[in-house]
């Protein structure tokens, strides 16, 4: 019985308690998030944007909430009520089941599993179904145009996403997320001997291509402007979501945007060094390490917004040009280059 | 014929025509204000100013002068005038400024903006700007009666109105006084124009000063459908024009017709509209228990038909009534006959006139435009100026033109032109005196027979005395009829050429309403019949088909509403035996229906059922058995030998005198007698005619 | 060379960077914007919003029922009937509706108007919460000159030089 206490029962409350608290942050955190978004991309356009719920506008997030909760859902006739309702879940539930092995500090981890980056590979390659499964159940033309756009987007960036996370992982030689995190302690700033700029031990800096990779590829796989095709309005009007309203459209929207999070996140942790202070010096080492990760995740997602407010949408026939034919080979090419260098100069494995 | 060159164009043109009918001749629009083709010529607008090259150094106005006034040119040339010159353009510019100059820019509160004489110039031939920067003159608004409302400040003295009042009308109610800016347009003693044709002023008038008062303010000219009909009031068969909003009538304005009517209506024609609007049956009512309650149309049907089955066709009767359509007498007179019913009759008044004598024995044959041929005329017991106001208008201006004698056996009254006085009963008809002679001596003598002559019982007599005079004094002969029945119903002649009138065994009017009141009738059909004395229609089931709570509706045992005139299509035969065609211009209200289209489900209820389903088919049956109301807008003239057979009748006459059976001009039918305006009307001559009798 | 450069170009973002440099400098301009409910734009004289119907100072209503508004309105959307006044026999409206519906808000009614009656006012400021109440009948019209007959004389005397 106390083995059964224990070993099973306490981590289970433990975990149970620690998932409720990161889903709480989380889900408070992507609010703000996306009022962020808006704000961003309204100060670029000379706007206000929402300002007017709270002050400067701080709980418009939680009216589209309460709105989108209280809207009388309409579910098309010719529908498959159990997958379209069904469809919104998934994406919510697979994008947040991602954030159980985002290590925010040392330690700071729900699941500290070996393999995090592949269980994170293998969920996000999951939120496809969400939209693949809204679009079909929709039973219309637009939506199930956009879904299949949207499955074809999302398999093609993947392929890159997983070369550039090879390049990573050959330069780390682990596949745990807090790993990669503290193999960026040292890099090329402790080789040309200025240690307190830590800034440039990260991966940005020796794998800049597979950043800038990386990053595009972000965007796509998460339908982020230029390339949100699925649901581009000139053609499709809202692409998968055509059909979808109230609190069903609001799950799509909160896994989106918690995909991006989660991207977010991940590019932190591959490329900026996770928690780790920019600068190793007495005033930036006191800071706790889950705040610069919490920064440096706001970084990436600010340069997210920037993007859609300044890049025009991608065709078609460009997103997927730029997927196979310039990141496949280009994060191909880089997996020889890193793995030739890495064997040649033995800096790791 | 005179040769001219008007704007450089030859052109031929009789010698009395004014230099602005020749301009208009030779294709020149003139403007002009006082200028009336109807009307005497008075030359005060001074619009019409064209230049005459070679005459006079100022322009001309137009209209008062002759082409017989021009010489031609010393090398021969014809006399030369232009219109579109720039000395014509400044001088009409300058006449339109000073039309203004007293004018009152009060347009949006007109109600002849948009119809307007003045408006339509000054755009056309004024400038855009005043340089008038003085007081304006004010005029004070005058009382001229109920029917023309006055906003004198407007007038521009054309002085149109006084001389139709005095020229046509007849009746010197109007006149000016005062001179130049001072004048104006005056009854002299505030009081109402006594006239029946004084509305005509109103479309007359070039400006806003007169206007019709029951229409003041009511609508714009520019949202009221037109449709062109014809009138009921009257036997005369008047073109109309019936101006619609909606589904109101706004209101009634006649069209050109020379051979009828010319341009002018009688006041009852024109202010009848308000009429159509009180009063209406606007769905079915069946009488329970002493007291009628509304009911629906197979309620209504279901009635008849009992009291239908129930009764002999000898003991059921029918009687059309004065505003039918031609259409539904004869479809009256078609169910009638399928049932076995003899009796029916649609001579409300009681008049003998059978048609099976002739059509010529109950036509007007001079026709209406030979009036003006006609150099004696007999009045036997009429009064032309209440029976049929336009038709007087007509001889009126005979006399005026012609001064053709009129001769009068009857009662004496006011025709607006002279008489001489015959006798007032039948034997003046065989003793003429002096005017006997004055018909033989006449080139085309008219014997015209009225309403106070059909109405007696003697009238058949009457009828065979004034045909037999008609042939003594030469009225009839080669190209000439000049024996003419003066109708006062515009249903009248349509029916009697469709045969409406008592089959073999039917009783006439008189023996319907005698019959009933002695209780041998079951069942009498009334066809909008309300000019019949009501109380004998106790005894018989009553069927009042037709458009007001009337007379006729108030003795009905279950009414069927109807279309007022104005809501349905059909034929009106005028007194002249001109078939016309009435267009509907507006929907009946509520429930009412076409009377034709009643009278078809009614036949199909009483198991008669009548052979057509729309107004076409009906049309076409009532032209199959009368011919001649195929001729639409034409006169088939009667056959003159008829007149013969109805001066073979002979038959004695009594001695009483010649009574007129109109007692008022404006009352005269179910609709006037709703109209708030007529009944204003009729008041105010029952009143005049009371301080006469007092002066007097 | 050009080509070469092309590819360097897009291998260093270099048009994304001068993009987001130039998204940066408007980020932080002030403004276009205004906060709506609480702050409003200057509207000219002319401007064509609400109706309204007006009255002469003594409180006398100004329309005389020319109906010449509802001659020149191009979407119908007016309706007047006219007659005579009870009291004194001028020509008045007992009936003047405009569908606010139908109404484009060109101004030809008032530039038709005769006596500066019906009036294109200020407000635009007039949402319903249903269809019935954008069907103003001559009341509210009224109503709308009394409450805005302030503005309107103003609006109408700084655009009187330029009729």
């Amino acid at each position: 019985m106390q083995d059964f206490w224990s070993n099973y029962a306490a981590p289970a409350i433990i975990i149970a308690l620690q998932s409720v608290l990161m889903l709480v942050i989380l889900l408070v955190a992507i609010a703000y998030v996306l009022l962020a978004d808006r704000k961003i991309w309204a100060a670029v356009q000379m706007r206000r944007g929402p300002n007017v719920v709270g002050a400067f506008g701080l709980l418009q997030s939680f009216a589209d909430l309460a709105k989108f909760a209280l809207k009388e859902p309409v579910i098309p006739a010719g529908a498959d009520r159990v997958v379209f309702l069904l469809a919104p879940f998934i994406t919510t539930v697979l994008a947040l089941a991602a954030w159980s092995v985002m290590p925010v500090a040392p330690g700071w981890v729900i699941a500290d599993i070996n393999v995090g980056i592949l269980f994170v590979l293998a969920i996000s390659s999951l939120g496809v179904y969400g939209v693949i499964m809204g679009g079909w159940a929709s039973n219309s033309k637009y939506p199930f145009l956009g879904a299949l756009r949207s499955s074809a987007q999302m398999i093609s960036y993947e392929v890159s996403i997983g070369l550039v996370l090879i390049t990573v992982l050959l330069c780390v030689g682990s596949l745990n997320l807090q790993d990669i995190v503290a193999s960026q302690e040292t890099g090329l700033a402790t080789m040309l001997g200025i240690p307190w700029l830590s800034i440039l031990n990260w991966y940005w800096l020796p794998l800049l291509p597979m950043f800038v990779i990386f990053f595009i590829s972000a965007l796509a796989e998460t339908n982020r402007p230029p390339f949100d095709l699925p649901e581009a309005e000139s053609e499709l009007v809202a692409g998968f979501m055509v059909e979808y309203g109230s609190t069903p459209y609001m799950m799509f929207m909160l896994g989106e945007y918690v995909s991006i999070a989660l991207m977010c996140a991940l590019t932190t942790i591959l490329f900026l060094g996770g928690w780790l202070p920019p600068i190793a010096v007495v005033p930036f080492t006191w800071v706790p390490g889950v705040i610069w990760f919490v920064l440096k995740c706001f970084g990436v997602f600010f340069m997210f917004a920037m993007v859609k407010a300044i890049v025009p949408r991608y065709r078609y026939d460009q997103l997927m040009r730029l997927g196979w034919k310039v990141f496949l080979p280009a994060s191909l090419a880089a997996v020889v280059v890193v793995a030739v260098v890495l064997k040649l100069t033995g800096w790791r494995g | 014929m005179a040769k001219l060159i008007i704007d450089g164009a030859e052109v031929e043109v009789p010698d009395h025509y004014t230099l602005l009918q020749a301009c208009e001749a030779a294709g020149a629009e003139i403007p002009r204000f006082c200028f009336h083709e109807r009307l005497s010529i008075a030359g005060n607008c001074r619009m019409c100013l064209v230049q005459v090259v070679g005459g006079p150094p100022k322009p001309v106005a137009s209209c008062a002068m002759s082409v017989k006034d021009l010489r031609p040119g010393r090398d021969g040339t014809p006399p030369t005038i232009n219109t579109k010159t720039e000395f014509v353009k400044t001088a009409r510019e300058a006449v339109m400024e000073f039309l203004l100059i007293n004018h009152p820019l009060d347009c949006p509160i007109c109600d002849q903006g948009g119809e307007c004489d003045l408006q339509d110039q000054a755009m056309a031939y004024g400038v855009s700007g005043s340089r008038f920067a003085e007081n304006k003159r004010a005029v004070e608004n005058k009382y001229i009666g109920p029917l023309v409302k006055t906003i004198m400040t407007r007038c521009i003295h054309c002085t149109r109105c006084v001389r139709f009042v005095t020229e046509v009308a007849g009746v010197p109610d109007l006149g000016s006084i005062g001179r130049g800016e001072d004048m104006e347009i005056t009854t002299y003693l505030e009081s109402a124009m006594g006239s029946e044709l004084q509305g005509n002023v109103i479309d007359l008038c070039p400006v806003g000063a007169l206007t019709s008062r029951p229409y003041a303010f009511q609508a714009r000219p520019w949202e009221l459908t037109k449709t062109e009909t014809i009138d009921a009031m009257d036997a005369v068969g008047c073109n109309i024009r019936v101006d619609v909003r909606g589904r109101e009538v706004m209101r009634v304005m006649p069209r050109l017709n020379e051979a009828v009517n010319e341009e002018w209506i009688s006041d009852k024609s024109r202010f009848i509209w308000d009429g159509l609007k009180t009063q209406r049956l606007d769905r079915p009512y069946v009488r329970e228990n002493g007291r009628l309650r509304a009911a629906s149309w197979g309620e209504a049907f279901g009635a008849i038909t009992e009291r239908v089955k129930a009764s002999k066709p000898e003991k059921m009767a029918a009687l059309a009534g004065d505003l039918a359509t031609t259409e539904e007498q004869y479809a009256l007179k078609d169910l009638m006959h399928r049932l076995g019913v003899a009796s029916v009759d649609c001579r409300q008044d009681g008049s003998p006139l059978d048609p099976s004598l002739g059509r010529a024995t109950y036509l007007f044959n001079p026709t209406i435009a030979g009036i003006d041929s006609a150099d004696a005329i007999l009045l036997v017991g009429a009064n032309p100026r209440w029976d049929a106001a336009v038709l007087n208008a007509r001889i009126r201006k005979a006399w005026v033109h012609n001064r053709t004698k009129v001769g009068l056996v009857g009662e004496r009254v006011d025709l607006t032109y002279p008489y001489q006085y015959i006798g007032a009963g039948p034997t003046s008809l065989s003793d003429l005196g002096s005017f006997r002679e004055v018909l033989e001596k006449a080139e085309r003598p008219m014997i015209v027979v009225g309403a106070a002559a059909l109405s007696r019982p003697d009238a058949a007599a009457v009828l065979a005395a004034a045909a037999t005079l008609a042939k003594d004094v030469g009225a009839v002969a080669e190209g000439w009829n000049g024996f003419g029945i003066l109708h006062t119903a515009a249903a009248r002649v349509g029916g009697l050429d469709v045969g409406c009138v008592p089959a073999k065994g039917g009783k006439p009017t008189a023996e319907i309403l005698a019959a009933s009141a002695a209780g041998e009738l079951d069942v009498l059909f009334l066809l909008g019949a309300d000019e019949i004395d009501t109380a004998a229609l106790k005894a018989p089931f009553v069927v009042y088909i037709g458009s007001h709570g009337d007379r006729g509706a108030h003795a009905a045992d279950v009414i069927l509403p109807g279309a007022a005139y104005t809501e349905k299509s059909g034929t009106y035969v005028n007194l002249e035996g001109r078939p016309q065609e009435a267009v509907r211009a507006a929907f009946a209200p509520g429930e009412a229906r076409e009377d034709w289209a009643i009278l078809r489900a009614l036949s199909a209820q009483l198991g008669a059922q009548l052979p057509y389903d729309s107004l076409a088919a009906l049309n076409a049956a009532m032209v199959s058995a009368a011919p001649w109301l195929g001729e639409v807008d034409e006169v088939v003239p009667g056959d003159p030998a008829a007149i013969d057979r109805l001066a073979a009748l002979g038959g004695s006459m009594d001695e009483a005198p010649f009574v007129n059976p109109l007692t008022t001009f404006h009352l005269t039918n179910p609709i006037a007698r709703a109209s708030k305006v007529m009944a204003e009307c009729a008041k105010l001559i029952e009143e005049r005619a009371a301080v006469k009798v007092a002066a007097e | 060379m050009a080509t070469l450069q092309g590819t360097a170009k897009s291998i260093f973002l270099s048009e994304f960077v001068s993009a987001f440099f130039l998204g940066m400098r408007y980020f932080f301009k002030p403004k276009a914007t205004i906060n709506y409910p609480f702050e409003k734009n200057p509207i000219s004289p002319r401007f064509r919003g609400e109706h309204a119907l007006r009255r002469y100072p003594n409180g006398e209503e100004r329309c005389i029922a020319c109906k010449l508004c509802e001659a020149i309105c191009p979407a119908q959307a007016i309706t007047i009937e006219a007659g005579p006044r009870r009291n004194d026999g001028t020509r008045r409206t007992t009936r003047y509706d405009i569908d606010m519906v139908k109404c484009i808000y060109c101004g030809l009614c008032q530039e038709a108007c005769p006596v500066d009656a019906i009036v294109e006012g200020p407000n635009f400021e007039f949402a319903t919460e249903t269809r019935e109440e954008l069907y103003y009948t001559k009341d509210k019209l009224l109503a709308n000159g009394d409450r805005w007959e302030r503005e309107i004389a103003a609006n109408i005397a700084a655009d009187a030089p330029y009729r």
